[in-house]
C-alpha cells in the first residue's frame, strides 16, 4: 500500500510537469491528454473539437474514471448524470465548464427487427402517459436511489437477449449485490413484463455493442446510447427515451477555480498500512457480496480452461493424424489448420468466431469460448504430439509388428505411452498458458475471474486490490492444476513409479 | 516349414529382391552372407511381411501368407525378428518387455507370462536384470533380451537382422553364444550376419546373395572352402576389403588414413605392414598429385586371409598413362620406396581406365 501511494505521488509528480497551468476553462484542453469512451459520441467530439489534444480512448466508464484519477489524462468527456452520481462518491473530481452538447438516448435494435421496436415504442408511450416514467425520473435522477424497487417476477417467456455496460454507473446501469441495478434495468424489466418476454443480459463493451446487434448476438442494446445520424445507418432506434448532456471533468486540484483539495488526501495518510488493506477488502471483497461475484468469475475460468483443454486435446489429436496421414489432401488441411490457427491472434479468432462465425445464432458464450481456445490450443498440441510420435524411434514399431501387434495396438501399447511421457513438459506448460489466456473472453460476454474484478473494479474505483486478488487467484488456478499435471508426469514415467515402489 | 518361391520386391524402380526361391527346413540354421546392398535384410523383413513382397509366394506350412485373406498379424506371431538396433520397448521394463507380448497376443496370464519370461531371462543370462529398463542395459544385454523377447511368443522360426552389427566387438560374442544355445536346442533360425566364423559353425546351411538372388547355396564347408561360382569364390577370398575415392587434390588425408589403419586393426595386419602399407600409398599419391585435379583415382585395398596376401589396387580415369614409368617420373625415389615394400607392380589398361596393381610384400 505504501508503495501504491509512492507510486500515485510519483504520477501525480509527472502529471504535474505536463499539467503546468491549472485548468481554467474548456479551452484549456487544447492540447492535452482527454480521455473518452471507445466509440461514445464523446469520442467523436472530442476529435473534431479538440485536433490538437492526445485522445485516449477507453474501453469501459470505469477504465476511463480510473484514467483521470491516476492523471493519465488531464480530462475526460463522460455523460451528465453518472457523473453527478461519480462526483458525489468521488470528492477529488470536478466537473469543467459547461455542458458540451446533448443527445437523444434510445434502445437500439437490428434493422430488420421492426417488430420489436414497436412494441418498446408502445411501451414507452404507456409509460409516460400512465406517470410511470416521471416516477422512475424521479427515484434515479434525483432521487440518487442505488436498488431496484419491487418489480414482478418476469414471466418465462420468450427470451430476450439485452446488451448492456454493466459498469455504465448510476442512475442507468451498475451491478449491486451481484446483480444488475438502474434506470436502464427497471426500464428493461418493465418492459419484459409489458411484453412477456425474459431477460438475458449480455455484458458487452460499449465498442462491440452496434456489433453484436448486426451479427445478432443481441436482440437490443441498452448501453445509454445517443441516437446519431451515423449509427442510423447501422442499427435501428427506439423513440428517445431520456435526453443527456456530456460534460468534461477532471481532478478537482487540477482546476483552477476550486482550491478545496487537501481534505481527502489528509484522511488517505492518516490511514494505516493494515487498515487500509482491510479496507480494501472490505470495500472490494465483502461490500454487496462481491465474493460472490468472485466465485462465478473462478468458476467459469475453471470451466473454460477445462473444457478447451479436453476439447483441445481431443481435436488437436485428430489434427495430428490428418497431419501424419499419408493422404496429402489431409495433411494439407492439417497443415493449413496449424498455420491459420497459429498465425491469427486468439482474441481476433475469438470474436471471430463469435460475431462471424455464429452469427445469427443464439448460443451461449461460455460454449464458443470453449470452442475457439480448444481450436486454438489444437493446432498447437497437435505440433506436440506430432514431435512426440516422431521422437520414438521407428524401430520400435516395427519391432512391435514384427511380434505380431496390429498397427493400431503397436501404437497404444508402444508409442502411445513413450509419447505422453515425452510431451507431458511442454503440454503442461500449453495448458497453463491457456489458463492465463482465458482472461479475454470479457470481450465475448463471458463473465470469468477477470471480467468479475473489472466490474468490481468499476463500482470500487480501487484498481490495486482487485487486479492483485485476481492475479494471486490465476496463480492458484495454475498452481494447482501444474501440481495435477506434475502428478500424472510421476504416472507416466515408469522409472519414478519403480523408485516409489523400492523407497517404499 | 517355409517356403518361399519367386520372392521379388522392388522399391519404385529399384528391384532389390530378383528370383528368390528358397525352402527352410524345421530345426534349420540358416545363414546368410553377401555384400552390403544385395537385398539379404529385405529378404528378411519379407518373410516377416514388415516390407510387402512385390511377387511370389510364401507358404508356412502350405498355408500361402501372401494371401489377401490371410491374418498377417497373426502369422508374425509365429515367426518373430531380432533387429540390428535391439529396438526393445522403452518405457518397458526388461520384464514387461518380455510379457507384453504373450499377455496381449497369446492371452497368457500375469503369472504364467513372468514365470516364462524368468525362464528365458536365466537361459540368456539376464535374471537379475528383470526389473532394469533398456537405457541401463549394454549393447549386448539389450540384443540378449531381444532375444528372449522373440523367444517369448514361441515362435517357429527367429530371423535375425545382422544382429552383432551394431554392438561393440566386445559384446559380439556374448550374444552370438546365446544364439549357438538357441541353435543347439533345435530352434529354427534364418540370420543374415556378417560374423563369417559364427555363419561357418553355427549353420546347417549357407545362403550367399548377391545382386537380388540367391546366388548359391551350400553347406558351410562348400560355401567357405570350396565355393564353386566366381562371385563368390571372390566375395569369400576378399571378404575384408577397402576402397577410397579421390576426385580433387583437397581430399581428406587423415580421414583416408585413418580408415586406412582401422581396416588393418579388423584383419589383425602385422604392424610392420601396416607401416608399409601407409608407406606405399603415401608415395603412390605423391605420385599421382599432379594429376588428381583432371582425373578420379580410386583405392583399392584387398587382403586375402588364405593367400595372406593384400592387394593394392590404383585405378584412374584420363587417357592412357603409367605413372610408374620411370620416364615420367622426375626423380626415382618414390618409385624406388615403393618398389622396396612390393613383391610385384603391374600395370593395365582396363576399361578406359589406369589400374596399377600391387602386391604388398609379406612381413
Amino acid at each position: 500500500m505504501k508503495y501504491r501511494l509512492i507510486f500515485i505521488v510519483a504520477v501525480c509528480l509527472l502529471c504535474s510537469g505536463f499539467v503546468s497551468k491549472p485548468l481554467t476553462s474548456l479551452d484549456d484542453l487544447r492540447d492535452k491528454r482527454i480521455g473518452v469512451l471507445l466509440g461514445s459520441v464523446h469520442d467523436r467530439y472530442a476529435s473534431s473539437t479538440y485536433p490538437h489534444a492526445s485522445i485516449l480512448q477507453y474501453k469501459s466508464p470505469s477504465d476511463l474514471v480510473l484514467g483521470v484519477k491516476s492523471g493519465k489524462v488531464d480530462a475526460a468527456i463522460y455523460s451528465y448524470d453518472e457523473l453527478m452520481e461519480l462526483l458525489r462518491l468521488h470528492d477529488d473530481l470536478a466537473i469543467i465548464g459547461d455542458a458540451l452538447f446533448s443527445t437523444p438516448i434510445g434502445m437500439g435494435f437490428h434493422r430488420d427487427n421492426n417488430e420489436l421496436r414497436h412494441e418498446f415504442n408502445s411501451f414507452l408511450k404507456q409509460l409516460r402517459s400512465n406517470g410511470q416514467y416521471d416516477s422512475m425520473i424521479r427515484y434515479w435522477m434525483t432521487g440518487h436511489a442505488v436498488k431496484m424497487p419491487k418489480l414482478q417476477q418476469s414471466a418465462d417467456g420468450k427470451s430476450l437477449v439485452v446488451g448492456i455496460v454493466s459498469d455504465n454507473g448510476l442512475p442507468f446501469n451498475v451491478v449491486i449485490d451481484n446483480r444488475m441495478v438502474g434506470f436502464n434495468i427497471e426500464l428493461l424489466e418493465r418492459f419484459a413484463l409489458y411484453s412477456g418476454r425474459k431477460i438475458i443480459y449480455r455484458d458487452l463493451e460499449f465498442s462491440n455493442q452496434i456489433a453484436a446487434l448486426q451479427s445478432k448476438k443481441i436482440d437490443m442494446c441498452a448501453a445509454v446510447m445517443s441516437i446519431t445520424e451515423e449509427r442510423k445507418k447501422k442499427i435501428a432506434f427506439s423513440d428517445p427515451y431520456y435526453e443527456q448532456a456530456a460534460n468534461m471533468f477532471a481532478l478537482k486540484k487540477n482546476i483552477a477555480v476550486s482550491n478545496v483539495v487537501s481534505k481527502t488526501r489528509q484522511k488517505g495518510k492518516s490511514v494505516s498500512f493494515f487498515e487500509s488493506v482491510a479496507n480494501s477488502f472490505q470495500s472490494n471483497i465483502v461490500q454487496e457480496n462481491r465474493y460472490l461475484l468472485i466465485l462465478e468469475g473462478f468458476k467459469t475460468t475453471v470451466v473454460i480452461s477445462v473444457l478447451s483443454t479436453l476439447f483441445g486435446t481431443f481435436l488437436g489429436a485428430i489434427v495430428c493424424f490428418m497431419r501424419m496421414s499419408s493422404n496429402a489432401i489431409l495433411r494439407m488441411l492439417a497443415q493449413t489448420y496449424i498455420s491459420i490457427l497459429r498465425g491469427t491472434p486468439v482474441l481476433v479468432f475469438l470474436m471471430l468466431i463469435f460475431y462471424v462465425v455464429f452469427a445469427s445464432v443464439n448460443i451461449d458464450p461460455v460454449f464458443v469460448s470453449v470452442i475457439a481456445f480448444g481450436m486454438n490450443f489444437a493446432a498447437y498440441v497437435s505440433e506436440i504430439f506430432r514431435s512426440g510420435i516422431e521422437s520414438i524411434d521407428k524401430g520400435q514399431t516395427e519391432a512391435g509388428i514384427a511380434m505380431g501387434f496390429t498397427k493400431v495396438n503397436t501404437f497404444l501399447f508402444i508409442v502411445l505411452p513413450q509419447t505422453v511421457q515425452r510431451i507431458l513438459p511442454v503440454y503442461k506448460g500449453e495448458f497453463i498458458s491457456l489458463v492465463k489466456m482465458t482472461s479475454i473472453v470479457g470481450y465475448i460476454a463471458v463473465q470469468d475471474l477477470t471480467k468479475a474484478s473489472d466490474i468490481i473494479r468499476s463500482r470500487t474505483f480501487d484498481a490495486f486490490f482487485p487486479l492483485i486478488m485476481v492475479a494471486v487467484l490465476y496463480f492458484l488456478i495454475s498452481w494447482f492444476l501444474m501440481l495435477g499435471m506434475e502428478y500424472a508426469e510421476r504416472l507416466a514415467n515408469p522409472k519414478l513409479k519403480r523408485k516409489k515402489i523400492i523407497n517404499a | 516349414m517355409i517356403k518361399i518361391e519367386h520372392l521379388s520386391k522392388k522399391f519404385g524402380d529399384l528391384e532389390v529382391l530378383k528370383d528368390v526361391t528358397v525352402e527352410i527346413k524345421t530345426g534349420e540354421v540358416i545363414s546368410i552372407i553377401g555384400p552390403s546392398g544385395t537385398g539379404k535384410s529385405t529378404f528378411l523383413r519379407c518373410i516377416n511381411l514388415l516390407d510387402r513382397p512385390s511377387g511370389g509366394s510364401i507358404r508356412i506350412d502350405g498355408v500361402d501368407i501372401l494371401d489377401p485373406k490371410s491374418d498377417v498379424p497373426k502369422v508374425r506371431q509365429k515367426m518373430n525378428m531380432v533387429f540390428q538396433s535391439f529396438n526393445l520397448f522403452f518405457h518397458l521394463s526388461v520384464m514387461d518387455n518380455l510379457t507384453i507380448g504373450p499377455i496381449k497376443l497369446l492371452g497368457m496370464s500375469k503369472v504364467d507370462a513372468d514365470r516364462k519370461a524368468m525362464d528365458l531371462l536365466k537361459l540368456v543370462g539376464l535374471a537379475e536384470k528383470a526389473e532394469s529398463y533398456p537405457d541401463e542395459l549394454s549393447g549386448g544385454q539389450k540384443q540378449r533380451v531381444a532375444i528372449a523377447r522373440c523367444m517369448a511368443m514361441d515362435p517357429k522360426i527367429i530371423l535375425f537382422d545382422e544382429p552383432t552389427s551394431a554392438l561393440d566387438p566386445t559384446m559380439v560374442s556374448e550374444v552370438l553364444s546365446v544364439i549357438r544355445r538357441l541353435a543347439k536346442a533345435g530352434m529354427t533360425m534364418a540370420i543374415v550376419t556378417h560374423e563369417m566364423d559364427f555363419a561357418r559353425d553355427v549353420s546347417n546351411r549357407v545362403l550367399y546373395m548377391d545382386d537380388g538372388v540367391i546366388y548359391e547355396v551350400g553347406t558351410p564347408e562348400q560355401i567357405f572352402d570350396n565355393p564353386q561360382k566366381e562371385k563368390t569364390r571372390t566375395f569369400i577370398n576378399r571378404i575384408r576389403s577397402f576402397s577410397y575415392h579421390i576426385a580433387s587434390p583437397d581430399y581428406d588425408l587423415y580421414a583416408m588414413n585413418a580408415e586406412i589403419e582401422t581396416f588393418c586393426d579388423k584383419q589383425i595386419l602385422p604392424v610392420k605392414t601396416r607401416q608399409n602399407l601407409l608407406l606405399l600409398v603415401e608415395e603412390m599419391l605423391q605420385i599421382y598429385n599432379p594429376l588428381l585435379s583432371t582425373v578420379l583415382l580410386d583405392i583399392n585395398l584387398a587382403y586375402s586371409e588364405k593367400k595372406e596376401s593384400l592387394e593394392v589396387v590404383f585405378e584412374s580415369t584420363g587417357e592412357a598413362i603409367n605413372m610408374l614409368d620411370k620416364s615420367l617420373l622426375p626423380d626415382e625415389l618414390g618409385l624406388t620406396l615403393i618398389q622396396s615394400v612390393t613383391e610385384s607392380i603391374d600395370y593395365q589398361r582396363v576399361n578406359n581406365k589406369n589400374r596399377v596393381t600391387l602386391i604388398l610384400k609379406k612381413k
